[in-house]
């Protein structure tokens, strides 16, 4: 990076915390610190809630993902639309009626304390392993392009957004939050036009996009329904629609952003402009990651994208000829492509069809000489061990083409948003594990009656705490090899547990406390069924959990009369 | 101390929509608008992948 891209960098991740703690100056209630007094309008939330979801990885691993796989992961936010519409006609004006400070409060109005616990311990767990890996997966991504050791990058992230978050609670989450999704937004479209205006003299916009479809590229929407194939239309529309409906509705670091509203009404447009934005939003992040792709079909890309795995492979016997074979399939490719865009324009003798056929070949054997590589790499690292790690630098693809391609001063601007959303993941995450942790554990078994004062100390002291814990997380996520990919899939082994305490809660009165506690464990043994004896895909992992609830807890309610409403 | 009492603010469940006029009609058009990207993304899908 040049000087001015450190001077673009480091100025926009110090302005905008230093705007979230403006904004959030004069929280000095719990009620102010945790739920910012409700005063929040609906595109503050609506932008947080976005900025929450969307950590760091989801813009590097996106693009990288449509590069290496095609654009069909759009369907995975295809449920997430149905789930909006329904939480913001059911969960937001009942969380809103009941004046909770968490989800799980709601739960023991309706319940009892043990399902309130039962709850809030899970969301915890959770969340707790979350917290860490969303700060240390960036981490170690910049770690890797500048070279810093991975400590370093953790710590940046860590300190800068433990500060902001324990200092101005959510007022400063959210204000930091809106200004970090226009910055992020502002980075993608300037990746765009960046990569369309570094295509090659005669390769134009919809050249790009022809080539880029020709190979599969562009296929985002696949009608085939199979179980087992992670992302298809139903898949996304059912599954990602429990998916959804579990982490907007029972997630207290969603749910938070959306209690911090004016009126119902507001919270309610800021889950419908989730509802309306984000499905596009993936399709544009994954569109770059496709126009990337067309790129380096004709300037070279390296055989592995990250960097300390190319070097070690360059020191390996098998490396020339893995090289030598990457480099002519390449060259195969980019003849190919220059062939089929001749044709496509009737400027070349050979027909159409068979310049098709030749480029899609040539895709082929390119794949083939990468995973050569790719192998050659695991082989190395996996020599004598008992549980092989799977190598994949999609991660690296995207950020790796920033910082060589990209103009001055713009790749300090895309640096910036990748730690910008690494920080606008985990400080939504710290100030909602504080308010479980403080809310539903410390005030309900601990101390309760204490004065306000005293429990907005405990929860910023708990905002701390949570934070160094992620860090310190963060620090070791690396010895835990393949483990961390099983946190990433968490969120699929608790969330339709806690959505089908909910769905009961909302929709069924016959089921009283001791049902639904138990009907949660009957549901979380399911999915642990599902996860250990088939091979079903993790999205659906949110279906069948949250039915076995909602099925057991009318089970064990055969018989009971309707509970009263709750308050 | 009780906290939840001092979240005071007035709920107002029947506060309209800015547009369209009732809810039920802003979630249909929200609907609408997600099987039009549907619809948008299969056709963006067959065009290309020929």
């Amino acid at each position: 990076m040049t000087p001015l891209d450190w001077i673009v960098m480091a100025i926009t991740i110090v302005a905008i915390p230093a705007f979230g703690l403006w904004k959030g100056r004069g929280s000095n209630t719990v009620n102010q610190y945790l739920l910012a007094g409700k005063t929040m309008p609906w595109y503050a939330m609506g932008l947080s809630i976005m900025a929450t979801q969307a950590s760091a990885i989801t813009f590097i691993a996106t693009t990288g993902q449509a590069y290496v796989d095609g654009m069909r992961f759009v369907q995975f936010y295809f449920g997430l639309p149905i789930a909006m519409v329904i939480l913001s006609a059911t969960a937001v004006p009942i969380f809103h009626k009941s004046g909770v400070y968490t989800a799980y409060e709601y739960l023991e109005k309706r319940f009892d304390a043990k399902t309130r616990a039962l709850a809030a311990v899970v969301f915890l767990i959770q969340r707790g392993m979350a917290v860490g890996l969303s700060i240390y997966a960036p981490a170690i991504v910049m770690s890797v392009i500048f070279g810093w050791p991975d400590r370093v990058t953790t710590l940046i992230i860590g300190i800068i957004c433990v500060v902001y978050t324990t200092k101005g609670g959510i007022p400063a989450v959210t204000w930091t939050d809106v200004l970090q999704m226009t910055i992020i937004f502002s980075g993608l479209i300037l990746g765009l036009v960046t990569v369309v205006s570094l295509m090659p003299r005669g390769v134009s916009f919809t050249d790009a996009v022809y080539l880029a479809g020709a190979v599969g590229k562009l296929n985002a929407v696949d009608l085939k329904f199979d179980p087992n194939n992670r992302y298809n239309l139903w898949s996304g529309l059912i599954g990602g629609s429990f998916l959804a409906l579990g982490y907007f509705g029972c997630d207290q670091s969603q749910v938070q952003r959306y209690l911090t509203g004016k009126s119902v009404a507001q919270s309610r447009l800021s889950l419908l402009f989730n509802a309306t934005a984000k499905v596009p939003m993936q399709f544009f992040i994954l569109f770059v990651g496709a126009m990337v792709f067309v790129f380096y079909l004709f300037i070279q890309p390296p055989m592995l994208f990250e960097k300390n795995a190319m070097k070690t492979v360059a020191a390996l016997p098998g490396y020339q000829a893995a090289q030598s074979r990457f480099d002519a399939a390449w060259n195969r490719r980019t003849t190919a492509a220059q062939a089929l865009n001749a044709a496509r324009k009737q400027e070349a003798a050979r027909p159409l069809s068979a310049a098709l056929a030749e480029y899609r070949a040539a895709q082929t054997e390119l794949d083939a000489a990468r995973k050569n590589g790719i192998e050659l790499y695991e082989n190395s690292q996996n020599k004598g061990v008992l549980n092989p790690v799977k190598f994949n630098d999609t991660n690296y693809i995207f950020l790796s083409f920033v910082t060589k391609y990209f103009p001055v001063g713009f790749v300090g601007l895309v640096i910036a948003v990748i730690f910008t959303a690494a920080m606008s993941s985990s400080s939504g995450e710290l100030n909602s594990l504080a308010a479980v942790s403080v809310m539903d554990i410390y005030r309900r078994h601990f101390r309760a009656g204490a004065t306000d004062r005293h429990y907005l100390l405990v929860s910023r002291l708990f905002t701390a705490m949570w934070g160094v814990w992620a860090v310190v997380f963060a620090q070791y996520a690396k010895y835990l090899g393949s483990l961390v990919e099983a946190v990433n899939q968490v969120g699929s082994f608790f969330y339709p547990v806690l959505l089908g305490v909910f769905v009961l809660a909302f929709f069924f009165r016959r089921v009283r406390g001791s049902a639904a506690f138990w009907a949660m464990l009957a549901g979380e043994c399911a999915i642990v069924g599902c996860a250990v004896f088939t091979r079903i895909a993790f999205l659906w992992y949110n279906v069948i959990g949250a039915l076995v609830v909602v099925a057991f807890g009318l089970l064990f309610s055969i018989g009971k009369k309707r509970a009263p409403a709750a308050e | 101390m009780k906290l939840s009492s001092q979240i005071t603010h007035d709920i107002h469940d029947s506060e309209p929509p800015p547009i369209l006029g009732t809810w039920a009609r802003v979630n249909i058009a929200v609907l609408c608008w997600l099987a039009f990207l549907i619809l948008l993304a299969w056709a963006f899908t067959e065009y290309f992948s020929a």
